[in-house]
């Protein structure tokens, strides 16, 4: 599939990554100074997976977004003001302070759907959507983000499954960031591939440098038109890095130094930079353009934000359930002749496709392919971070 | 029979009022619900209806004198009949009956019989000194029916006495004279503030003088201010509000809003509809400060200062949260109609959580208002005059008025009062709302 | 008016429902051409096709999620569980997502979890539970539990045309036992509203799901001796309809819960509660429980029937509190 990027888009990708960090660097300052409610997320070296994904999205179709998704957030439409106001849990965040951090969505307008806490539970979630909007003749695509250590859960794998066999047209990002909390990601998976579970649920699947902003884009543009024309869901694996702790309050010790400085050394937004340079996409004077833009509506939208108060503590009485003067509407875009009224032609059988044998007498052995090593690091981890980065890990375990 | 004409209580905080005017004489009849005395309270002036048609039998309590609630003040007599027999039966009711002790003792007398002690107090305990045994649902019949427990034989049970025996209790005595149930007697009012004279009086009575008595009305107004003052540390925040469009928006809807709807386009509901989105932005100043607790109120209640020949009210616009702008209009202009007319219920000068003050009406510029308490803040809306002022480095004549908020500041601190101002001026100058 | 079994009412309201609105979908496990496990939605395929009616791997949390997912494109799915004891599976779908989604960030997910529950037939400790109290402690959900054909067909067609998530607990002892004659128009059962099966003046008697049909058969014994039992059928859990059992205890002053839940943490505690809260000076006597033992719902005849409450039990129960 061929597909190309026209110049302003390349900007634009450049000014979401951008907007992504600048906006989190200015969250820590607020954490900091104690303006932050609670907990904060960084999503500092996985921009490029968050932007490159979500921009492949048209806007009809849907994404729920997870902790560190904070750039798939400004693509799909949503301002820094938006996530200032969440964590600061003011009366004008889009949850009016019921809910913190990106756990916010838009069912009408954005097409957003806000996760919870616990992992795993969007795929299923997303597969719905996906089985909606095609029943409906929408023809969307549906897509969620999860990482490393959320491929653990029931969750996961119950609605990876259900929407192969659905065929659903769903794209699950698998941002594999190294670590799951404080686990390294060998100790949450035995493969060194994340993709190559997809084998397992029959569908496709992806590997990208996460890193890389213009190949995980082509690769989720790819991904996002296959599901659309049909193809079934789809899974992709983006190689990047986690490069602050699980949270403000953790400062990550448990990660090898060297590990911080080969991602470092990677990092997106400068590589994208050079790259911009180097292609000749963009002058010295639209870089500090986008700069300059990016720090006005930052200092807009918290000016906005601290402006804003806090919801009535009556507020926490309001809105458990939802009245039924709401009117729920689903949008059909398909004759609705096709569905109304129900037409008897079904014949309730199974076609199946063959008896399941295996030949009379036969035996067949699977290798784990690329399996790790016993002790519980890859080869190629092997290389680089050799037994002395495994001793200076327990070293620094603080007495674990 | 005569009926009691008691002074009402006129609100949970009152304890006295003062019967500021007769309106029927000894003698004359009146009617059920006709207007018979005007009181005068902390709270309120008052027009009381006559509890029953009949003929006023007894005024009990003079004009200017003043009572505690639930006082009898008058007997209306609703048939001409003699009271004397009721009476009688009243009277004997109140000798105290004969304690079952007493009996016990007369049927046993002896030099060592201990001399019986008062009646057992709580818990009930039957002859044998046993607990009574009963549910809860018995023990409130017998209170509210004034039955004494031990006089029951309880048939459920372990010798419990059920709903059903105290059920034919109370049937059983329903042929006997009933008891009076005795008024529970007002609780203690707490000792008047007294109005100081701050300097020896010879510095106040010299030369040629004449000496006015304040009104009962007056006296209230005083001793709530010097409460306020006292209580409240008052601080005064003043910003300007550009009410231009405002005027606009009244002057285009007045003749046919008055048309419409039949009531008065004023200002005020303008102030009220603002204040709303700002006490809904900052509860902080929607509160009462009770100690250390703060009571943060859900109803947005905006009591509005009402001038009036002989003093000051402050009826409240009730729930103004849920009210649209005609409904704001309708209610302030019904209140105000009727604080004049001194037809306000108790209920309707009561249970504000935040107030405004118009000195403006009369042309002040400003003004600086005190608390009403138990409010924690109160809105000082000044006259609206045109003046030259700056936009744009140009100027221009807009309509201006000038707000005062005062408010008390062991709760509010001056940014959220700043805060709150600039949302109310935010609202005032961008009006959006369709008032028609 | 026809004679329909309770299995039937609620097969009833679900086609009644798929005909009106082609927003209602099924989805669950052999729900399609088996036509369910207790062919509660036998015929559905046939008449509305593989779209709407999709039978899914056995993935409890799956089926949750994915109706969820399908209710913010504005479906209305029914998900069915095999047996209500799996919906332990799909906790965090239902408690956590589903019933949250509104209150955070104002998305309601109009979905409808149904399934059959509850003892008296022999299925052990997986296929008999009770499990409606860990969701009637959650707010955002409603949970409904009816016990004839009429309001089971009604409470139904109400619960899927409601804006928020639904449990609907069908006590799986009255699928083919109980018969009543049901009108064969469209009609709906309000939800939260309670409903007094039998008036009387000495006692109240508060339960919901089988429990009605035991409670019924003692008032009648009871009425024998004289008792009077008010028998409120609360027919849905949450929200509870607090009005009734009031109004009813403030005229009877006398309280007892059957449940055929397990009884620390049922229902009749939180009853219990309220009545006191509200109501204590109304009180004749103590408020009484008769429900299931607190253990799991052991297999052997025997066993069950010693682990579920009967007749007897709540005839003893009301001649103590009638008589006290």
């Amino acid at each position: 599939m061929k597909i190309s990027l026209r110049r302003e888009q390349y900007l634009e990708l450049y000014y979401y990554m951008r907007l992504n960090r600048s906006l989190e660097e200015r969250l820590v300052t607020l954490f900091r100074q104690n303006k932050v409610v609670g907990g904060l997320y960084s999503s500092l070296g996985q921009e490029a997976t968050s932007v490159g994904t979500a921009y492949a999205l048209e806007k009809r179709d849907w994404m729920a977004p997870m902790i560190r998704n904070v750039g798939a957030l400004l693509v799909k439409g949503y301002r820094p003001r938006d996530i200032f106001l969440q964590y600061m849990a003011r009366y004008d965040s889009p949850t009016h302070g019921k809910d913190g951090t990106s756990h916010f969505g838009d069912l009408k307008e954005r097409h957003v759907i806000s996760p919870i806490s616990m992992l795993g539970d969007l795929i299923p979630v997303m597969t719905g959507v996906a089985i909606a909007g095609r029943y409906l003749g929408q023809n969307i695509v549906a897509m969620t983000w999860i990482g490393d250590g959320g491929t653990s859960t029931g969750a996961f794998h119950e609605g990876m499954n259900f929407a192969a066999t659905q065929r659903a047209p769903f794209v699950c990002v698998v941002e594999n960031n190294q670590w799951a909390y404080s686990t390294p990601v060998r100790r949450q998976v035995p493969i060194r591939n994340l993709a190559d579970r997809a084998r397992a649920y029959g569908i496709t699947s992806y590997i990208v440098d996460g890193n890389d902003v213009v190949a995980v884009y082509r690769v989720a543009k790819e991904a996002v038109e296959r599901c659309r024309a049909g193809e079934g869901p789809i899974l992709i694996e983006a190689k990047t890095m986690r490069m602050k702790g699980h949270a403000q309050h953790d400062p990550a010790e448990y990660v090898p130094r060297e590990m911080f400085e080969y991602w470092q050394a990677r990092d997106p937004i400068a590589r994208y930079e050079t790259f911009l340079s180097r292609q000749g996409l963009w002058t010295e004077q639209e870089k500090q353009q986008i700069l300059d833009r990016i720090e006005r509506e930052i200092a807009e939208d918290l000016a906005f934000a601290e402006n804003s108060p806090f919801p009535p503590p009556e507020l926490a009485e309001q809105g458990v359930y939802c009245e039924d003067a709401y009117e729920i509407k689903p949008e059909w875009q398909r004759p609705i002749e096709e569905v109304m009224p129900p037409k008897a032609s079904v014949q309730a059988v199974w076609q199946v496709e063959d008896f399941g044998g295996i030949a009379e007498g036969a035996v067949q052995v699977i290798e784990a392919a690329a399996a790790p090593a016993r002790d519980g690091t890859g080869r190629r981890q092997v290389a680089r971070t050799p037994q002395r980065g495994k001793k200076k890990l327990s070293a620094r375990g603080k007495g674990r | 029979m005569p009926v009691d004409v008691i002074m009402p209580q006129m609100g949970e905080s009152i304890f006295e009022g003062t019967i500021t005017k007769w309106l029927k004489k000894p003698g004359q009849r009146v009617e059920r619900d006709e207007p018979l005395f005007e009181i005068s309270t902390d709270k309120v002036d008052a027009e009381i209806p006559s509890p029953a048609s009949g003929v006023l039998k007894e005024i009990k309590v003079r004009e200017g004198e003043t009572v505690p609630i639930k006082t009898v003040v008058a007997l209306i007599d609703t048939d001409g009949a003699t009271t004397s027999a009721a009476e009688a039966t009243e009277a004997e009711e109140q000798k105290p009956a004969e304690t079952p002790a007493s009996a016990a003792t007369g049927a046993e007398p002896g030099p060592a019989a201990p001399v019986p002690a008062a009646p057992a107090p709580q818990p009930v305990a039957g002859e044998d000194g046993r607990r009574i045994r009963s549910s809860p649902l018995v023990r409130r019949l017998a209170r509210e029916h004034n039955i004494d427990l031990t006089t029951i034989r309880g048939t459920g049970a372990g010798g419990r006495i059920s709903k059903r025996d105290i059920l034919a209790a109370i049937k059983a005595r329903a042929t006997a004279p009933a008891p009076s149930v005795a008024a529970g007697r007002p609780e203690a009012a707490p000792a008047p503030l007294r109005l100081e004279t701050p300097v020896p009086r010879e510095r106040i009575y010299f030369g040629r003088y004449e000496v006015q008595p304040l009104t009962a009305m007056r006296q209230r107004i005083a001793e709530h201010m010097v409460l306020s003052k006292r209580t409240s540390p008052h601080v005064y925040s003043i910003d300007e509000v550009d009410m231009t469009r405002v005027v606009a928006v009244r002057n285009q809807a007045k003749a046919e809003f008055e048309q419409r709807f039949e009531t008065k386009l004023t200002f005020m509901p303008f102030f009220v509809r603002a204040c709303v989105e700002g006490l809904r932005a900052y509860p902080t100043l929607n509160a009462s400060l009770d100690g250390t607790n703060l009571v943060l109120h859900r109803e947005l209640n905006i009591g509005i200062a009402v001038a009036l020949d002989w003093g000051l009210i402050v009826p409240v616009v009730k729930h103004a949260e849920e009210k649209n702008f005609l409904g704001l209009q309708r209610a302030i202009n019904d209140l105000a109609e009727r604080a004049r007319t001194k037809k306000l219920k108790p209920e309707e000068v009561q249970e504000s959580t935040f107030s405004i003050t118009n000195p403006g009406v009369f042309g002040g510029l400003m003004g600086l208002p005190i608390i009403n308490q138990p409010n924690v803040a109160i809105l000082g809306v000044g006259a609206i005059q045109k003046r030259p002022v700056v936009i744009h480095d140009a100027i221009a004549i807009r309509s201006m008025v000038y707000l005062t908020l005062s408010y008390d500041h062991r709760v509010v601190d001056g940014a959220i009062a700043h805060q709150f101002i600039g949302k109310v001026k935010s609202v005032l100058e961008n009006w959006q709302e369709n008032i028609l | 008016m026809a004679h329909v079994t309770f299995l039937e009412a609620i097969r009833q309201a679900l086609f009644e429902e798929m005909e009106r609105d082609p927003a209602v979908v099924c989805l669950g496990e052999d729900i399609g051409v088996y036509g369910g496990a207790f062919k509660v939605t036998a015929g559905l395929l046939e008449r509305f096709g593989w779209e709407r009616v999709i039978d899914t791997p056995i993935s409890e949390t799956a089926i949750v999620g994915a109706a969820v997912g399908m209710s913010y494109l504005g479906l209305r799915p029914v998900a069915e569980m095999q047996f209500m004891d799996f919906i332990a599976c799909c906790f965090n779908q239902i408690t956590n997502f589903a019933a949250k989604s509104y209150y955070r960030w104002g998305a309601p997910v109009p979905i409808v979890i149904r399934g059959p529950s509850g003892g008296g037939v022999h299925g052990g400790p997986f296929h008999s539970q009770n499990p409606e109290m860990y969701f009637v402690h959650t707010p955002g959900l409603k949970v409904v539990y009816p016990a004839t054909p009429y309001d089971a067909k009604g409470l139904l067609k109400s619960a899927i045309r409601d804006n928020n998530p639904v449990l609907f607990f069908e006590h799986k002892f009255l699928y083919r036992r109980i018969k009543e004659e049901i009108p064969a128009d469209d009609y709906t059962v309000p939800l939260g509203q309670a409903k007094v099966r039998r008036e009387g003046r000495d006692l109240t008697l508060v339960t919901y799901a089988a429990m009605v049909h035991t409670c019924l058969e003692a008032a009648e014994q009871l009425a024998q001796e004289g008792i009077e039992v008010e028998l409120i059928d609360l027919r849905t859990l949450l929200p509870l309809d607090r009005e009734t059992i009031l109004q009813s205890l403030r005229k009877t002053n006398k309280l007892l819960v059957v449940h055929e839940d397990t009884k620390t943490g049922g229902i009749a505690g939180e009853i219990a509660a309220l009545v006191c809260e509200n109501a204590f000076e109304d009180l004749d006597g103590p408020i009484l429980r008769v429900t299931a033992l607190d253990t799991p719902v052991p297999y052997s005849p025997p066993l069950e029937e010693r682990f579920l409450p009967n007749v007897h039990d709540v005839v003893r129960a009301a001649r103590e509190l009638a008589r006290y």
